[in-house]
This record gives C-alpha cells, sequence and structure tokens, in this order.
C-alpha cells in the first residue's frame, strides 16, 4: 500500500511540486488506522479504474485538473469573497450536466479523500461515533451517496437487520457508488430528494458534504427532518469557504451552519471542525482557510 | 516602477503572507527555494500582490510562473 500512496505522491510532486506540499505536510499526521483504509480503498479502487480502461495515472490526473479548478474558484473567492456560481442551473450547466467534467470532478473528488488530511479526519469522525447509534438504527438513508465511502462504512458497522437506502441525484455517483459497494441491502434511488417521498421515516440519515451545493440549506434541512424518525440522527458535513466549481451556498464559518441547523429545529449531540490547512486559527481567519465542520444532531426537544 | 522596485514590494508581500521577515528573494527564486511557498501561501501571495499593484492576472499567468523573475514580468507588463 505504501507503494501506492508513495506513488501518487511522487506523481503530484513531479506535475505539481507546489501542491505536493500540502501534502506532504499531511503524511506525518497519518496513522495505521489511514493505512489499512487507505490500502483497502485503493486496491478496490485501482481495481475499478482497470475495468474501466484507466490508470491510478488518469486518476491522478483528474485530482490534479480538480486541484487547478479549486485553486482557481479560490483566487476569485478572495478577490469577490463570493463562489463564482449561486444557482444551481448555473452548476448544472457548468458541471452537472458536462459528462467530461463530471468524469474528472468525480475522480479528482475520490482521490482527495485520502490526500485530504480533513476529509479524513471526518470519515474517522463518522466511523468512530455511527457505534453508539447502532442499536437505535434500524433504518439508514444517505443523500447524496456520492462514491459511497460513508456508505460503506455504514454498512459494516450497522446491524445486519438494518435496511439501508441510498438516494441521489447523479447517474454518476450511483454508478461509482454501486461499483465500490456491491450488496443487496442498499436500495440505491437515482432521485431528487425533494421528490422522494415513500412515507417511510428514517432513524439514521447521512448527508455529507450536500448542503454547500444547493441554493437553499434550509429548505434541504426542513425536508431531512420530516424524514427522519423523532428519535432519529441525522450526520451531516459541510465546509466552510471552500470554493469549487459546484459549490453555491456560502457559509463564512461556523457560526452560520449551527444556526441554520437550530433553525431547522434540530439540536447539536456532537461536533467537529477541521482546518483543510496546517495553519494556525489566526492564519486560518486571515486566509478564509475551509473548515470541514460535522455533526451528529437530533430533533430538538420542544419546551413551552 | 522598475523591476528592482517590483521586486521589492513582491519582497514585502511575501514577507507578510509566509510570515518571515527574513526572507529575501531574488528573481531567481522558485518555490523549491521557499519551503512555505506551497499552493496555499501561492494564492494568497498572488491576490495580495493583485490587490498591491491594482492589476488582475490571467489564470494562465499564475500557473506559468516558474520564478519570482516572471511573476515580475507579468506585473511590469500590467503597470507600465
Amino acid at each position: 500500500m505504501e507503494q501506492t500512496i508513495n506513488y501518487i505522491y511522487n506523481k503530484i510532486e513531479a506535475i505539481n511540486p507546489i501542491h505536493s506540499k500540502k501534502l506532504k505536510k499531511n503524511i506525518a499526521f497519518f496513522d495505521e488506522r489511514y493505512d489499512k483504509l487507505a490500502d483497502a480503498f485503493f486496491k478496490k479502487y485501482i481495481q475499478i479504474l482497470q475495468l474501466q480502461n484507466k490508470t491510478l495515472d488518469y486518476a491522478i490526473d483528474c485530482y490534479l485538473q480538480m486541484i487547478a479548478d479549486v485553486n482557481s474558484e479560490t483566487i476569485e473567492f478572495l478577490r469577490t469573497g463570493k463562489y463564482t456560481s449561486s444557482t444551481f442551473e448555473e452548476v448544472n450547466q457548468r458541471v452537472y450536466a458536462r459528462p467530461e467534467t463530471m468524469e474528472y470532478y468525480m475522480h479528482g473528488l475520490i482521490m482527495s479523500q485520502f490526500l485530504w488530511k480533513h476529509h479524513y479526519q471526518m470519515l474517522d469522525y463518522f466511523i468512530n461515533t455511527l457505534p453508539g447509534y447502532r442499536n437505535k438504527t434500524k433504518s439508514y438513508l444517505e443523500i447524496g451517496v456520492g462514491h459511497g465511502l460513508y456508505l460503506s462504512k455504514a454498512l459494516e458497522i450497522l446491524d445486519d437487520k438494518t435496511t439501508l437506502t441510498a438516494v441521489d441525484i447523479s447517474r454518476t455517483s450511483i454508478a461509482l457508488a454501486k461499483s465500490f459497494i456491491n450488496d443487496d441491502r442498499i436500495a440505491y434511488n437515482l432521485e431528487n430528494i425533494y421528490d422522494y417521498n415513500n412515507g417511510e421515516k428514517f432513524d439514521f440519515i447521512t448527508l455529507g458534504e450536500v448542503l454547500e451545493h444547493v441554493e437553499n440549506p434550509l429548505q434541504l434541512l426542513l425536508k431531512i427532518y420530516g424524514l427522519l424518525s423523532d428519535n432519529g440522527v441525522l450526520f451531516f458535513t459541510t465546509p466552510t469557504n471552500a470554493p469549487a466549481i459546484d459549490h453555491i451556498y456560502l457559509f463564512n464559518n461556523v457560526n452560520e451552519i449551527q444556526a441554520i441547523i437550530k433553525a431547522a429545529g434540530f439540536e447539536i449531540e456532537s461536533e467537529r471542525s477541521f482546518l483543510s490547512e496546517e495553519v494556525s486559527p489566526e492564519k486560518a481567519e486571515k486566509f478564509k482557510i475551509a473548515i470541514l465542520y460535522g455533526a451528529f444532531v437530533k430533533k430538538a426537544k420542544i419546551t413551552q | 516602477m522598475n523591476r528592482s522596485e517590483i521586486l521589492k514590494t513582491v519582497n514585502e508581500v511575501f514577507i507578510d503572507i509566509l510570515d518571515d521577515e527574513s526572507l529575501v528573494l531574488t528573481e531567481e527564486t522558485s518555490a523549491n527555494d521557499v519551503e512555505d511557498w506551497d499552493s496555499l501561501n501561492h494564492i494568497q501571495i498572488v491576490v495580495a500582490v493583485e490587490k498591491q499593484f491594482k492589476i488582475r492576472f490571467t489564470s494562465q499567468e499564475i500557473l506559468s510562473w516558474k520564478t519570482v523573475g516572471e511573476m515580475i514580468s507579468s506585473i511590469s507588463s500590467k503597470t507600465l
């Protein structure tokens, strides 16, 4: 495994030495658990690439293309204080409706899951906390399944009898998640979550890095509130100050995220904030560095 | 503004962003010579230099620089 990771780092260093400095700072942080998770992940991922007649080099190129996009979006963000797109229709035309863009973007995001420290830290937080909800979770829903990594961990951690449902608006995502996790226990739905309503309430809902992709996150959280059982738990993540080609809703700080959660009728059970760069909190604020925020929340008790 | 004056101002921007008072740039300095000149700081430097000189770089320019001297050439062409 170390060979695969080293190969990736060396290749990135040769093509983009400035970016590789960031990645090298992460290496010191990664532990044995990371090695195991990354090992299993990249083995599977390389198999999937091979089935598509693609190589790891292709995935590295996709990752660097995504980094180029992020850099140019970040420069624009620092110039204007805004994300470059603000409506779903704009990003649909720029990204989602363009298969060639979706293709490199999706592979770039997959690579980032194990190259970016804050992505790994959030996955680790999920894996460590979800077992505490195992007994209460008879039904699990994931909205915006992406590459399916969180779903695969839920499948491992939750009871064998728990039903698992995945809803995603993207055909590319569903196909990718299915290629990573081919398990009959999961019901995949290619659908807009706003249209999804089979009358079922879920004990646990996961919403990983979705809120920044919608025009009205509060509206989405209210929809989720309706899908959650009375004692159910929502795990969600979303970043602050994270310009990307398909991010439209800007959270300027963690307080804004916490406020929207409260406004949707939830209360926080536990929460984490992970900085996307190795900098001091002062520098993070000065430079508007992205923070990946994640929390386990439940319906607030109504007090009268 | 001549190239040495631009270099002096760019040096001040680097000192501020990288928080390193001892930094002395030359036109030949590259990211390989400055440990903290990473992707994060590169972007911050670009935007700070733009504000300092009241100019805008294109994406192609930002990607093409290999040395401080090449950055100075871009600045020089916009501040004539």
